[in-house]
């Protein structure tokens, strides 16, 4: 019933698939010239260490953008708080590995079950406030979150945590690729379950949700739970990866705005929005933020790209593929007309 | 056994006295309809026994049990389903789908998967009228239409008693008789209704019983016709004068 992508012309649809198709074998096989045997066999090298660096961190927004639009796309709540769910997933990871010794793999299975009992706790009180009031709060949370382990001696406090270096460009990106594949499938099946209903029913006029039988609540609070222990996933993997993770590293407020931006600029509320977003716009700030004076007028050029985009394609750039959306002066007009006040 | 029965129910706020000791029981297939002038508390009403007002004092009962601080969902699914005066569709889905909703969340017993749901929602549309208009987007959907879905999403809950707050409000003559006989047919399938309602000629049209909030208390309570012609009905919503003057002719 939410089949948008439905609409799609078939052509169009195939051709769309083809190509998503040939950009993700591309993405799965490439890293595996890097491996001895197929540099003996005499496969060319298509990777380095930048690019592995880089699309292990696309990825990683894959993940964490994803994780957003569960509560702020699918759900309407805007949250600035799903940096905490990230930093605690890290830090999750980095205790047990840095300190009781855990092997990373048994740790990384933790990393989700923490910041999703957070979610739990403070997504009883806090989903209750709307709009602005939830935004604030929930931006309050996060920053709050990364004080309070900053001052924490077991935790490193503001030195960080050092983990034993594991020298595996492969490993991360595959285990941010799994992770990235999982944060994708779970808002896929959610759009097709009475729970994504219920979801988009609350997005949509939560007090006439409630009427016909959505226990909004326990909704909301799920679709919060499930956010923060996709985002969990990216900050244990991350931690071991980085293998040092202090407060300014793993729950920085900018990350988070970059998460919301990443999904609205990709199209909020849909399954490959996210995706199309955290793609984007990472690779963008990757090619601007050269260092130097250039990194500074890449935000500024990032900062009108985005004020730009939420005034002309509010609906994200995913919905010029079969929604609304149209490649034409009219409908700028149109949208500009719908988005100002 | 009433279906639903109010005993002394009221609701402040700040220093306003929305509903005060209200009373009354409804049975099952009745058509009881509530007028009152504006601010009276008809909404406010509506909005406690819905779940969406927590009650200050007072009970309500359904069938046996009470219903007094149950959370809205849990009170839809046992059988109330309810419409709200300015509409409130979920705007980014089709007709169908929104109809789809009710059914997919408001039964009480098996849940339905989102297709069973959308099926079920046909055979509503086709009973409010608007089957053919099933795929349009809400947003093009005109008053009356938007009207008319609010009653089908809540139809498709499958509710026993159905809360309407003015459906037919803003509505002209040709538009009132045609939801008339869409309340008409709600009532024949065996479903009971509480009506708001401002137009006169719907509470005489389809109503077996009429009840007149004014300040939030109940003024008169008994048959449409009665409930017109009593002396303060007509003061509350035409004022004393006018009142005196009916009276005056009359005698």
């Amino acid at each position: 019933m939410i089949a948008r992508e439905d609409r799609l012309p078939p052509r169009l649809r195939r051709s769309i698939f083809a190509v998503t198709m040939v950009a993700l074998a591309y993405v799965i096989l490439a890293p595996l010239t890097s491996i001895d045997a197929a540099q003996q066999a005499g496969l060319p090298l298509l990777t380095d260490k930048v690019w592995f660096r880089i699309v292990t961190t696309v990825l990683m927004f894959v993940v964490l953008a994803s994780a957003w639009n569960i509560v702020g796309g699918l759900t309407g709540y805007a949250s600035f708080g799903n940096i905490a769910f990230f930093g605690l997933g890290a830090y999750t990871v980095g205790a047990l590995v840095a300190n009781r010794g855990w092997p990373f793999g048994l740790a990384l299975l933790v990393a989700p079950i923490v910041p999703a009992l957070f979610a739990l706790v403070i997504g009883l009180p806090l989903l209750r406030l709307r709009g602005h009031y939830f935004a604030v709060a929930t931006l309050g949370v996060g920053v709050a979150t990364g004080e309070v382990v900053n001052n924490v001696g077991p935790l490193g406090a503001s030195t960080g945590l050092f983990l034993p270096i594991v020298r595996s460009d492969l490993l991360f990106f595959y285990l941010m690729l799994a992770a990235a594949g999982l944060a994708v499938l779970t808002t896929w099946v959610i759009l097709r379950t009475r729970f994504g209903y219920g979801l988009l029913a609350i997005r949509e006029n939560e007090e006439a949700a409630a009427v016909i039988g959505v226990n909004t609540n326990f909704y909301k609070v799920a679709a919060f739970c499930i956010a923060a222990a996709l985002s969990g996933i990216a900050g244990g993997i991350f931690a071991q990866w980085n293998s040092f993770i202090n407060q300014e590293l793993v729950f920085a407020v900018s990350d988070n705005v970059q998460m919301i931006l990443m999904a609205v600029l990709g199209g909020a509320g849909t399954a490959l929005g996210p995706v199309a977003g955290a793609v984007v716009l990472e690779l963008i700030i990757q090619t601007l933020a050269g260092g130097g004076s250039g990194s500074v007028y890449s935000q500024i050029g990032l900062g009108i790209l985005l004020a730009v985009c939420v005034i002309f394609i509010p609906r994200g750039v995913i919905d010029f593929f079969g929604g609304r959306s149209k490649l034409s002066l009219r409908y700028f007009r149109q949208t500009l007309r719908e988005t100002s006040a | 056994m009433s279906l639903l029965a109010l005993s002394d129910v009221s609701k402040r706020f700040g220093g306003v006295n929305a509903l005060a000791d209200v009373s009354f029981a409804v049975e099952p297939g009745d058509v009881l309809g509530i007028i009152g002038p504006n601010g009276a508390g008809k909404t406010t009403l509506l909005n406690c026994i819905s779940g969406l007002y927590h009650l200050d004092r007072g009970d309500i009962r359904w069938e046996s049990a009470s219903i007094r601080g149950l959370a809205p969902h849990r009170i839809a699914r046992l059988g109330i389903g309810r419409t709200f005066q300015i509409v409130r569709p979920f705007p980014s889905m089709t007709v169908r789908e929104n109809t789809a909703m009710g059914a997919l969340f408001g039964r009480p017993g098996a849940r339905l998967q989102p297709g069973a749901a959308l099926s079920e929602a046909d055979t509503v549309l086709d009973l409010v009228g608007l089957g053919e208009k099933r795929h349009y987007p809400v947003l093009r959907l005109t008053v009356p239409d938007r009207k008319r879905l609010e009653v089908a999403r809540a139809l498709a809950m499958r509710p026993r008693l159905l809360l309407l707050d003015e459906v037919m409000a803003g509505l002209n003559q040709v538009e009132i008789e045609q939801a008339l006989e869409m309340v008409r047919r709600v009532r024949d399938s065996g479903v009971t209704i509480v009506l708001i309602e401002h137009v006169m000629k719907v509470i005489v049209g389809v109503c077996k019983r009429a009840l007149v909030l004014n300040f939030g208390r109940i003024l008169v309570e008994g048959p449409p016709a009665d409930v017109l012609k009593d002396r303060r009905v007509i003061e509350a919503y035409l004022g004393q004068r006018y009142a005196r003057e009916q009276e005056r002719k009359e005698t």
